[in-house]
């Protein structure tokens, strides 16, 4: 360092002064300015003699943290993974840890749930869909202090590969769904980071709602999840109930196709309203418009004239209904279903309640760990149904409603609080949540319905109802027609606009009966859940049109 | 209103001969012109007249508390219940609820005028009770049910359906 040698030169200067004092003015002058000259020059050598001492601290601090660092390689950001290289390294399931995997070392990929500093150790809930785990970085011959720093700073959400030896621990962590281990972390990198701030937290997305204002806790409010559905969507309540919904889809499939059921596509784009010009969505068709179908009916119905037999459709239904209400969507997944009959049409409501059962039984003996994490966040009591099938005639349903004090007509249509009175009703009588309601008045069907042979105010019509609600509506089709020109020209509806569907039935129709559910509002009653938003994934109402 | 419940209180009664009642002021205050005295208003005041005229004192109480329990009841009646607001009714039932509780009838475990007057005062707020309210004020609507059917007491009101079973027993209704 230059300073050193200049600084010997001015003591020599310093103490030149002091030993002889029989020294001229002008030199006395001299030797003052020099004294102050110096005296400058020592407060400067000082200062920086002491940024020189913190400097070589840091360094020395930097370099011994650098050796104490033995944890470098087991920790960091990893490179964007663009397939680099094909690593052939098992990645365990979350749902897979237990203590049959004790001491074992193990590579996984999971979210970082949250992440808690204490001291030398650092607490992360690693998480897998519906699946948690505990994990811990601690600071002891596999972890560095660095380590666990850097375990505690990965934001929520990011995705990370964990390296890290299983252990059994003796009290149960209530916590997490991986109740009896732990893991011990050896390695972590980071393979997605998250960015800091997430619009919503996914710990208030499934607090109950009850418990967020007893302990004043947040909860998420529903339009908030649904304009973050990315996020909401990787609660453990959103996969459990998709998962549901998907084995609703499946079990109907499965259980229709062993029944003989063929699956059919029909089209969407449509020339005329299917069920009355008033909810349907117009489009533009090159120099014309169409209509986007409000259901498969008139098409399923062809499909049996054409011989088909037994058919069944999964596939979007839209209504431009403008309701705002718990269980509307303008765009749903109907599941319909229709099927020729040999001489009465409860052969076919018999097909369809027992594949309705079937349905019910396979979500019971296959989904209960779905079914339980939904009710963690929204209690509801389980569903309960009758084999066979409970089946009322709405002139008893009627006599019931009567009985609680309802004033009704004979021929009146049911409201919705008369349904969910009439569904609690039979709830307390008959003990099941699921039931058909058999011959409605003929005036409240569309033109379409069969009139009841024996008593021409009735109709071979009926609706099925899950928890006081309905989920199908269904009748034995007019298959002549004559009769259906009359029933058409009854209802007003101009005969131009359904020729194709009325010609459909003239060269020889079998008699058929059929109906059709909504997949959202099916899986929405049968959680007991209160609104079909939760059960669409992304839902489409006349206020909503993303994401 | 009032002159409706007069007469059939009398027919309940079994008083053979009808009285001729006539009524004063905005609010159609009833009123009995007696041969033997001074004119008496206010349905209170005539129907404790009926009740001793009919020889059934023990309407009116046996005990000195039931009869000041009687009369405070149907003060109630007359000064809380009619014409009271919406509201109001909510809370008169939540009260009468909780009274009904534990006492069978409105004085005790006695029948006696009070529960035929509150009867036909609170008829009306009961008619247009959903199930569901029914099933919240149960205590009261036992109550009602059982009056309802008192023989010979019922006469210008229409019955009202009471279910025997509750059907919201779930937890989120």
């Amino acid at each position: 360092m230059g300073w050193k040698r200049g600084w010997r030169r001015k003591l020599t200067f310093l103490f030149m002064p002091c030993v002889s004092s029989c020294f001229s003015a002008a030199e006395e002058e001299q030797q003052a300015q020099s004294k102050k000259g110096l005296k400058k020059q020592q407060k400067e050598a000082e200062k920086a003699a002491k940024k020189a001492e913190k400097q070589a601290k840091v360094a020395a601090e930097q370099q011994s943290a650098e050796e104490d660092d033995f944890a470098k390689d087991r920790y960091g950001v990893s490179a964007l993974v663009q397939s680099q290289q094909k690593l052939d390294r098992t990645l365990v399931r979350v749902q897979d840890l237990t203590p049959e995997k004790a001491d074992q070392l193990i590579w996984l990929r999971a979210r970082v749930h949250t992440s808690r500093a204490k001291g030398k150790q650092c607490f992360l809930v690693l998480r897998q869909q519906q699946f948690n785990v505990q994990a811990l970085v601690a600071v002891g011959d596999r972890a560095s202090k660095q380590m666990v720093k850097f375990a505690a700073n990965i934001t929520k959400e990011s995705i990370v590969d964990v390296e890290a030896m299983v252990r059994k621990v003796e009290q149960k962590i209530e916590s997490c769904t991986q109740q009896d281990v732990e893991l011990h972390v050896e390695k972590i990198f980071v393979i997605s980071q998250a960015e800091a701030r997430l619009p919503l937290q996914l710990e208030d997305a499934v607090r109950p709602d009850g418990e967020g204002e007893e302990e004043g806790r947040a909860t998420v409010n529903q339009d908030t999840r649904l304009d973050n559905r990315v996020i909401d969507l990787r609660t453990t309540t959103s996969q459990a109930v998709f998962r549901l919904q998907s084995g609703v889809c499946q079990l109907f499939r499965d259980t229709l196709t062993k029944k003989g059921f063929v699956e059919i596509q029909t089209p969407k784009i449509i020339s005329a309203a299917s069920e009355g010009g008033a909810n349907v969505f117009t489009v533009s068709y090159f120099k014309t418009s169409a209509y986007l179908a409000q259901s498969p009916q008139l098409y399923k119905q062809m499909c049996i004239c054409a011989d088909f037999d037994k058919v069944f459709c999964v596939g979007p239904v839209f209504r431009a209904e403008d309701s705002n209400t718990h269980r509307h969507l303008t765009e749903f997944v109907g599941l319909d279903i229709e099927m020729a009959f040999n001489y009465h049409y409860h052969e076919v409501i018999e097909s369809i309640t027992d594949t309705m059962v079937q349905i019910f039984k396979g979500l019971r003996d296959n989904f209960q760990t779905e079914i339980q994490t939904v009710n963690k966040q929204f209690p509801s009591e389980p569903f309960k149904f009758l084999e066979p099938t409970l089946r009322l005639e709405y002139t008893e349903g009627v006599a019931m409603l009567r009985e609680a004090g309802v004033e009704m007509g004979d021929e009146d249509d049911l409201s919705t609080p008369n349904e969910k009175l009439l569904g609690r009703l039979v709830k307390e009588k008959y003990d099941t949540d699921f039931y058909v309601l058999d011959k409605y008045p003929l005036a409240v069907r569309p033109f379409y319905t069969m009139p009841d042979p024996h008593n021409p105010k009735y109709s071979n019509s009926y609706d099925m109802f899950m928890r006081g609600e309905e989920i199908l509506s269904g009748a034995q089709r007019v298959h002549d027609a004559q009769l259906l020109t009359e029933r058409a020209q009854h209802h007003q509806i101009d005969l131009e606009k359904i020729k194709s569907y009325i010609d459909s039935f003239r060269y020889g129709a079998p008699p058929h009966a059929g109906g059709g559910i909504g997949l959202e509002r099916v899986c929405m009653l049968y959680l007991g859940l209160h609104n079909v938003r939760q059960t669409s994934m992304f839902p489409r109402d006349p206020k909503r049109l993303t994401p | 209103m009032a002159l409706r419940e007069l007469s059939s209180l009398e027919k309940y009664l079994g008083l053979k001969k009808p009285n001729k009642y006539s009524t004063q002021g905005d609010k159609k205050v009833p009123v009995l012109q007696n041969n033997q005295g001074p004119p008496l208003v206010g349905l209170i005041t005539i129907a404790c007249h009926l009740v001793k005229e009919a020889k059934r004192s023990d309407l009116l109480g046996e005990s000195a508390e039931s009869r000041a329990v009687v009369q405070q009841w149907l003060e109630y009646r007359v000064t809380r219940l009619d014409g009271c607001t919406k509201e109001d009714s909510k809370s008169i039932l939540k009260e009468l609820n909780i009274h009904l509780q534990d006492n069978v009838y409105l004085a005790g475990n006695h029948f006696t005028l009070a529960d035929t007057l509150m009867y036909y005062g609170i008829h009306p707020l009961i008619v247009d009770l959903t199930v569901q309210e029914k099933e919240q004020y149960l205590n009261v609507a036992r109550w009602f049910d059982h009056i309802q059917h008192v023989p010979r007491l019922r006469h210008h009101l229409p019955p009202v359906a009471v279910l025997r079973n509750r059907i919201y027993t779930g937890r989120h209704h």
